[in-house]
């Protein structure tokens, strides 16, 4: 059974005035627990909100959301279970914290919850090692911390609801890369330890290609393409008819096969480049 | 939700209401308010209702979204009709019931006072609907650059308010935005008594505040930067310049308000 499942999914913003216009539509969709799924798509594609609708934050115009086999808007109280299964995380999260100390902000979902002390105080230590922040850190106020710091303690107070589906909006926006290699790496590393499926709303192909197991591809508010990272970018060619991009290293090697140099065309990241070359280069 | 309020919203468009100077247009809706105070029957209203209703066809703005915007003061205009109604007496007597009298005067002038502050909504509206909202300071600015002695704080004020009602959309964008955050987060805003849902709102409140004074540095720096310094020798990139819209206008405004005067001195009573 999927974990998530949508069904002729479509949202509508100011309905009835001269704005109108679908952010969504009909978008079925499957995904399966354990996945992590890489979402691409332009600016105003519907990529965020369509996860906005994941966790009942956005109530469909029409169609159903299926999280864990159960329909989120059956009842208030499943639109509320939800926000605890599927945790959202939005771009520049850091603009949410709020508390005196970092310790408090991580806290307040698990809070929220309705958790014992003790148990509030496991999550909060866990989540703030998941995404490497240490002890001295979660006493200070989370305005003092750096720019990278703040993202990381504002993802670790999602992380710490342990939420079934994570969901991340651009988390490495705005950051340097060595930021974001930090945070992609603590992604991977949060899924594989808690073995939850992780969505990563992002713009960076490379990012994609390194990191995912599937690939979200929307375009014009629908469901361009949803396949593996194989599947998709071998099709690099509509990818970039809808004005996306694919990895620098794959028109690198679409180009050399274009060329008739006998390389395999459908490499996506720096690595698999690398191997292709060996190969190459052995038989020569 | 919060975003369903419209006055003060600006529709773009290319009809007459749009095309006619913000100066004249926030003097014509301040004088409309005004002869709608002095209306004194059910006749010279009628004469305003129609002058409305002209205004609002030609403004091009769908009935739904006009009638929408009266929609959040609706209970303000039940409120006082219900107030009228039993506080007059006058006229024949329909109803009464130990301390509740209604009578027929206490009825018309209840209508009379709904009808009343719907024309004031929707004049007002519609200068808002139909005029960006840095034409109306613009025009607000020009309209009091009479006031020599104050030049410069004139100038201020315009800006300052420019600016104000710029930011307006974009503070609703962020509250919506953190509300959101911090509902992905659990909080509950929508149960508890009033302490508690105050207390729930602590979490949206900080993070606004801290992100408009972020903003408001941006803003003074980015103007800084662009070498602002204050109205002295600043000019304009748009001229304003009456043109035949805006005499059309003033002279429509100019007749129904000597129809209501007459009106007013034929028919002295109010029913």
């Amino acid at each position: 059974m999927p974990i998530v499942k949508t069904q002729d999914l479509s949202y509508l913003y100011s309905t009835g005035t001269p704005f109108e216009i679908a952010a969504i539509r009909d978008v079925n969709l499957e995904i399966e627990q354990g996945e992590l799924v890489g979402i691409i798509g332009h600016t105003g594609s519907g990529k965020s909100t369509l996860v906005q609708h994941l966790n009942g934050l956005l109530k469909p115009t029409s169609g159903k959301i299926f999280v864990d086999g159960l329909d989120i808007w059956e009842s208030k109280q499943t639109v509320r279970d939800v926000r605890f299964k599927v945790g959202l995380c939005f771009q520049y999260p850091e603009y949410q914290l709020f508390e005196e100390t970092v310790y408090k902000d991580i806290s307040f979902g698990p809070k929220n919850m309705g958790l014992s002390e003790d148990e509030i105080d496991k999550k909060v230590r866990m989540a703030a090692s998941f995404v490497g922040l240490k002890e001295e850190h979660l006493d200070k106020s989370p305005f003092d911390l750096s720019g990278g710091e703040k993202r990381r303690a504002a993802i670790a107070g999602v992380m710490a609801m342990e939420p079934k589906v994570l969901i991340l909006d651009e988390p490495t926006s705005g950051l340097d890369p060595k930021g974001r290699d930090t945070i992609l790496g603590m992604i991977k590393e949060y899924r594989q330890d808690t073995g939850s499926t992780v969505l990563v709303v992002s713009h960076s192909m490379e990012d994609v290609a390194k990191m995912a197991t599937k690939v979200l591809v929307m375009n014009e508010s629908k469901v361009a393409m949803y396949g593996t990272v194989d599947e998709i970018y071998s099709r690099s060619d509509e990818i970039i008819k809808m004005g996306l991009d694919v990895p620098q290293i794959t028109r690198v090697f679409t180009s050399l096969a274009k060329c008739g140099v006998n390389v395999n065309p459908n490499i996506y990241t720096v690595n698999q480049g690398k191997l292709e070359l060996a190969k190459l280069f052995k038989k020569a | 939700m919060i975003s369903d309020i419209t006055i003060g919203q600006y529709f773009p468009g290319n009809s007459i209401l749009h095309k006619i100077d913000p100066r004249m247009k926030i003097v014509l809706t301040f004088a409309f308010i005004i002869i709608i105070f002095l209306c004194k029957n059910f006749y010279a209203l009628g004469v305003m209702v129609l002058m409305l209703a002209i205004m609002v066809a030609s403004s091009k703005i769908s009935i739904k979204v006009i009638l929408r915007g009266v929609k959040p003061i609706l209970f303000i205009i039940v409120f006082t009709a219900i107030l009228n109604i039993f506080y007059t007496d006058k006229g024949e007597t329909w109803f009464e019931y130990k301390f509740l009298k209604i009578t027929s005067g206490g009825v018309y002038i209840a209508i009379f006072m709904a009808i009343r502050i719907i024309c004031l909504i929707i004049a007002s509206s519609l200068l808002t609907y139909t005029t960006s909202p840095t034409m109306i300071t613009d025009g607000l600015e020009r309209l009091l650059s009479p006031l020599k002695f104050m030049k410069n704080s004139v100038h201020t004020v315009a800006m300052m308010m420019t600016i104000a009602l710029r930011f307006i959309p974009t503070l609703i964008e962020e509250f919506e935005k953190i509300t959101n955050a911090q509902k992905a987060r659990g909080a509950d805003l929508d149960s508890g008594g009033l302490i508690q849902r105050s207390k729930a709102l602590v979490p949206i409140f900080i993070p606004l505040f801290i992100t408009s004074f972020r903003r408001a540095y941006e803003l003074a720096f980015a103007m800084e930067c662009r070498c602002y310094n204050g109205g002295e020798g600043r000019t304009r990139m748009k001229q304003m310049k009456l043109t035949k819209v805006d005499f059309v206008a003033l002279f429509f405004i100019v007749a129904m308000c000597v129809a209501v005067i007459m009106l007013n001195m034929n028919f002295t009573h109010l029913l």
